[in-house]
């Protein structure tokens, strides 16, 4: 189906921190900020799974998740609906994901201490741009 | 519930996620501009711009669960759940108290971003007119990346 | 698309996608033409020469000029370890060259051990992360202090994109662009590092194969065949690279001091010493050795220890030369007086850890007691370093007190003219 736009791509490099909100079975939201959200394919994005969190463990209940991006390039907001599909430990998502987190790793002294336990795999369901929700970029008064 | 510290961290300049589901437990974001931590230690207000409210408040209305996320740029970050009390169109002195958080905001995401980055992410978000949404906080878990990341605090 | 927001601004939303979908296209387009000049340019000029530094002037130039990369690095892999080594770089105040980075260090040695193509536009935030993760960690107690690598390149830099270079799967090396400001690179950057790369591996890989076999047959005039080949393949430790902490050691003596000290007045040794010692002493501060020890008339004098210098062989062996000379001038002064003296000098290096000093120290005194009169004699390793600034006449091999072996030795007979 095609739903990410290339523009997108920018709001998936880990430049601005992004967020994802998840749902327990018993009803109570969650919500979690996320260095990056991966782009997978043009239907598909990736999380990484650190530890078994609340995020995890809810999507594992009740797969729906809700992702928000911002562009650091336009500063437009993204609202994704995303659904869990699966975990994958190996493959060419995992390896560009676990590249990422060795190499920085190793930048700080924490090289085998910090690693990436797996890589979650979510559809895209809908994407939507909020263009009602910015102050256009030369309009933007204050401030030093 | 909400000790001094936190009601500080939540005055300060973080980013503000909403987390709302409809009757269906499909989750949705909003994202906020500015929060207050009231006396009473209990309750909790947060600014939401009226154009992305009305999805929230659909939400709040039907089932009440609300989570609110805050995180600063020394990744020192909390996660107060709880249920829906009101909301209220902003006023002046929610604009104002809105206006000097962005300010914060601008400082402190200077320490990590460029110019070009900084300004347009602190200031170049639409604040009014903007949705007052006051919440009880019920649980409060310590979300900052690391060794306690996930525990209940209150 | 995704859904806009209500019309008519859904309306001009929408005018504005299909126009930067239509420039950006153009963009492509062009670049795409950009990328079939690139290829041609890069691949003739590369193809027709075998010199290392000439290929890797050129893929980084055409980089910078053609593709925009303004920051740009080549590392190559050590023959026989799991190491790169930096081996041109353009866009830095410091080149940094001769800069070593291991396997799964940083970005560059990730990719270097996957051999993959990675790209990072968010260093800053990604750092700054795990480095607070890592103070919780310290604070709990639950690891204690641990040094991270110092890596060549940008210390601030946001976005980073590197390429392994690969001959059939084979990795020759690294090549790396780099920026200040976050998510700088695309999908395109990476298509043309890519093409950019390809091009490359195999040129460099072939300049390279070239520079080693020039290198053997370089080393073997000096060392035995065995160990010419050795040190090209990394089996040996290769004398010709700059190790850290390997001192040169210069002895220096009088001949026939003894024999005037004995039949002078006290006051014309003193005067002769004092002359020879302020002589000497200049030209040790201006090569910027150590004078270590002095008995009289003889001098031990170290270089890269403790002041680093990048070729101490070279230091030593000009002040050796120099010192002759200046030695010659003062003799003329004193054989007018009767007094019949000469220099004689020997230098050796090798590692200053403990024990070797011993050994190198001893080789350059065996040597320095072997010269004659107005000979500067060398090992073969110091020999083999000044090849280009100094003629020389082979001597021995030495049976010398201390040493297992008898070895060969080099007379240095003068400064090569063009020098």
């Amino acid at each position: 189906m095609a739903l990410l736009p290339e523009e997108i791509k920018p709001a998936m490099q880990g430049v601005i921190p992004s967020d994802v909100v998840t749902c327990a079975r018993d009803g109570t939201p969650n919500t979690t900020a996320i260095s990056q959200v991966y782009y997978v394919d043009a239907d598909h994005v990736a999380l990484s799974h650190q530890f078994f969190n609340k995020t995890v463990r809810n999507v594992r209940e009740n797969p729906r998740a809700a992702v928000w991006l911002i562009s650091p390039k336009t500063f437009d907001s993204w609202d994704l609906e995303v659904e869990f599909e699966r975990s994958e430990t190996s493959g060419p998502v995992f390896e560009t994901m676990d590249m990422q987190v060795e190499a920085i790793a190793s930048m700080v002294g924490m090289k085998g201490i910090f690693k990436l336990r797996a890589a979650d795999i979510y559809r895209v369901i809908s994407v939507t741009k909020n263009v009602d929700e910015r102050i256009p970029l030369g309009e933007i008064a204050g401030g030093r | 519930m909400i000790s001094d510290q936190l009601v500080e961290f939540l005055h300060g300049p973080s980013f503000l996620h909403l987390g709302t589901r409809d009757a269906d437990l499909r989750p949705a974001h909003t994202a906020a501009v500015g929060a207050v931590a009231h006396d009473d230690r209990r309750t909790v207000t947060v600014f939401v711009p009226a154009a992305r409210a009305g999805r929230a408040l659909e939400h709040l209305r039907q089932n009440g669960r609300v989570a609110l996320g805050a995180g600063q740029m020394s990744h020192e970050a909390y996660q107060f759940k709880g249920t829906f009390l009101s909301s209220r169109p902003t006023d002046e002195a929610d604009i104002a108290r809105q206006e000097a958080f962005r300010l914060r905001f601008l400082d402190s995401l200077r320490q990590g971003y460029p110019e070009e980055i900084a300004r347009p992410l602190s200031l170049g978000f639409a604040y009014r007119p903007g949705v007052a949404i006051t919440f009880r906080v019920e649980e409060i878990f310590r979300q900052t990346p690391g060794p306690g990341a996930g525990e209940k605090l209150a | 698309m995704g859904a806009e927001g209500t019309d008519p601004l859904g309306l001009r939303e929408q005018i504005a996608e299909n126009q930067r979908t239509i420039d950006r296209l153009n963009r492509e387009l062009a670049k795409k033409s950009d990328e079939v000049r690139i290829i041609q340019q890069i691949s003739s000029a590369i193809t027709s020469t075998l010199d290392l530094d000439h290929v890797l002037e050129i893929v980084l130039g055409a980089m910078d000029r053609v593709l925009g990369f303004q920051h740009s690095m080549i590392l190559l892999k050590d023959p026989a370890a799991e190491r790169l080594r930096l081996f041109a770089s353009r866009g830095y105040d410091a080149p940094g060259l001769g800069a070593e980075v291991g396997f799964g260090e940083g970005v560059i040695g990730v990719v270097a051990e996957r051999k993959r193509m990675m790209r990072v536009g968010n260093l800053g935030m990604s750092r700054s992360y795990l480095r607070s993760v890592r103070a919780r960690m310290e604070a709990t107690g639950q690891m204690g202090a641990v040094e991270s690598a110092s890596l060549p390149g940008l210390p601030d830099a946001q976005s980073q994109l590197a390429l392994p270079l690969l001959v059939k799967d084979r990795l020759v090396g690294v090549l790396v662009v780099e920026s200040p400001r976050p998510n700088a690179f695309d999908e395109l950057d990476e298509l043309l590092l890519g093409i950019v790369g390809n091009q490359a591996a195999t040129a460099i890989d072939n300049a390279r194969s070239y520079q080693l076999v020039e290198k053997l047959s370089r080393l073997k005039r000096f060392f035995s065949p065995q160990l010419a080949e050795a040190i090209v393949t990394g089996g040996a430790d290769d004398p010709l690279k700059t190790h850290r902490r390997e001192v040169t050691v210069v002895f220096l003596d009088l001949r026939g001091f003894t024999a005037f000290a004995e039949t002078s007045e006290p006051e014309e040794v003193m005067g002769v010493l004092r002359e020879y010692h302020a002589e000497m002493g200049s030209l040790i501060l201006s090569h910027e050795g150590t004078l270590e020890r002095f008995t009289g008339d003889g001098m031990m004098i170290f270089f890269n220890d403790p002041t680093p210098v990048p070729d101490p062989a070279e230091r030593a062996v000009r002040m050796a030369v120099a010192m002759r000379e200046r030695v010659a001038t003062l003799l003329g002064k004193w054989r007018k007086r009767g007094y019949d003296l000469a220099l004689g000098v020997g230098i050796a290096e090798g590692y200053a850890t403990i024990g070797a000093i011993g050994t190198v120290t001893n080789l350059a005194a065996r040597l320095c007691g072997e010269a004659r009169g107005g000979q500067i004699l060398v090992s073969a390793r110091v020999a083999a370093e000044v090849e280009d600034l100094v003629e020389t006449e082979e001597v021995g091999p030495l049976a010398l007190k201390g040493l297992t072996k008898p070895i060969l030795a080099f007379d240095i007979l003068r400064l090569k003219s063009r020098v």
